[in-house]
């Protein structure tokens, strides 16, 4: 995002919109730190400008700036996944797409979240532990898929190693039997991340809304704990025709 | 991946916060669902939702636009997001759209416990659950707890902790109501599901707690 100095009034009302802190004053007027700036678009969208100084600049449509928006801005439907966000529909639709069987269990990795934002090479250190651990079930539909060069090594493609974004998920699904590997990798990965990150687990649920014990058990044992809330699908949904 | 199962809060407050995500799943099933999403929606909007927005349009409940404007946009991509504060007016919106059987996946998201009374009350067997386990890593980077459970309610972000601490001056210091900053706080959540029922009782609640600058 920009600010043209020559329309901006200084009032300051942008300011504290920005959820990474990103603007500040300058000679009296407002102006965007571009490396801190995740290109969310919430300053522009929230249309708190009195005289319309803020603006999108034209090489956040260049890549790999790009990646950015692609990844912080909410509003934006992402060039790999066609939905908007940082994810996929995963548990959202799984009753319609059966993607979570009742064997599998999905990982959601999200690196940045909530509110802190990352630099790409904190996926790098996910995307190579779990290759070096062998787990290979990142979600193709993804976006973090596409950002990987060799998935023998985890390595991300490296232009994009300068990126920063407000958030990006790395999408797993494995075999409940891999789980305590997985939970074992990402715990050794905690330590050697620059920002936050939170942690998912998708899986069917038994008659009651109940959580199979195995899953509990392996949560457990491998030293998390779940919360109080969660985000159930109430399996509703049908298909209509198989999907693309 | 909305991120409402990381709302944070207490029990208490958590109790009166319940998403409801409206979903067609791309290539199953969202061809044509146009009006069977536009008849959802008249169904959720009877049950007085705290906020409301639907993907195609991008602007919450509060933003100006009529409920009418809100169900003419939803085309065939479109998902729509909305939150309860009252758990008997989700079960009852709940309980409409299982008789419509309209076959759009419906996710809920809030405390497990909540949702599986809910459940219960309406004759509803859940399929999946996406369960959160916490936020680890550099976690003394974080806003501080308080701040957080404004924050949380936009689950992308948006609402920035300095957007909190300005709205707790601004309420302080007698220059907007919380109901008034709560909307001011709902705008940059691209969802539309920042509680603004929610955030005016945190407002009240812990206004007191806090020495601002008047000026």
């Amino acid at each position: 995002m920009i600010i043209h100095q020559e329309i901006c009034v200084g009032c300051g009302s942008c300011q504290p919109y920005c959820p990474t802190g990103a603007i500040s004053f300058a000679d009296l007027v407002s102006t965007v730190d571009q490396d801190k700036c995740y290109e969310c678009g919430t300053c522009l969208r929230v249309a708190v400008c009195p005289v319309d100084a803020i603006a999108e600049s034209a090489e956040v449509q260049e890549y790999p700036r790009a990646l950015r928006k692609y990844f912080s801005d909410a509003t934006t439907t992402h060039a790999v996944t066609g939905i908007e966000g940082r994810g996929t529909e995963e548990s959202k639709t799984n009753d319609v797409t059966g993607r979570v069987g009742p064997g599998d269990v999905g990982v959601a990795i999200e690196v940045g979240r909530p509110t802190i934002g990352m630099d790409l090479e904190d996926i790098q250190k996910f995307t190579r532990a779990l290759a070096r651990a062998g787990i290979t079930e990142i979600e193709p539909q993804n976006p973090i898929h596409s950002m990987i060069s060799d998935p023998k090594t985890g390595d991300l493609k490296p232009e994009l190693l300068g990126e920063r974004v407000l958030s990006a998920i790395i999408e797993l699904k494995v075999t409940r039997n891999r789980l305590a590997f997985v939970l074992q990798t990402v715990k050794a990965v905690a330590a050697e991340v620059k920002s936050v990150f939170c942690l998912d687990i998708c899986t069917m649920l038994e008659p009651g809304l109940q959580v199979p014990q195995e899953i509990l058990d392996i949560i457990t044992a491998e030293g998390f704990a779940w919360q109080p809330n969660a985000k159930i699908n109430l399996g509703l949904g049908r298909a209509l025709k198989a999907g693309t | 991946m909305t991120h409402s199962l990381h709302r944070e809060g207490s029990v208490e407050s958590l109790e009166r916060d319940y998403c409801m995500l409206i979903y067609p799943a791309r290539g199953w099933n969202n061809e044509g669902v146009t009006p069977k999403l536009q008849r959802i929606l008249e169904l959720v909007f009877l049950e007085d939702p705290s906020n409301l927005l639907i993907k195609t349009l991008h602007k919450n409940m509060y933003s100006g636009v009529t409920q009418k404007e809100m169900i003419d946009s939803v085309r065939d991509n479109s998902r729509a997001f909305c939150v309860f504060s009252r758990r008997e007016r989700l079960a009852n919106a709940l309980k409409a759209i299982k008789t419509a059987d309209e076959g759009i996946s419906i996710i809920v998201s809030g405390l497990i416990d909540g949702v599986r009374e809910i459940c219960d009350e309406v004759g509803l067997d859940p399929h999946t659950i996406n369960m959160s386990l916490g936020v680890h890593g550099r976690t003394d980077l974080l806003p501080p707890a308080d701040i957080r459970q404004y924050t949380t309610m936009c689950g992308h972000g948006m609402v920035s902790p300095g957007l909190i601490r300005d709205a707790i001056r601004r309420v302080k210091t007698g220059k907007l109501s919380a109901w008034d900053q709560s909307i001011v706080l709902a705008k940059p959540c691209a969802c539309g599901i920042y509680n603004p029922h929610r955030s005016e009782e945190l407002l009240k609640e812990m206004s007191p707690l806090y020495t601002v600058d008047r000026w």
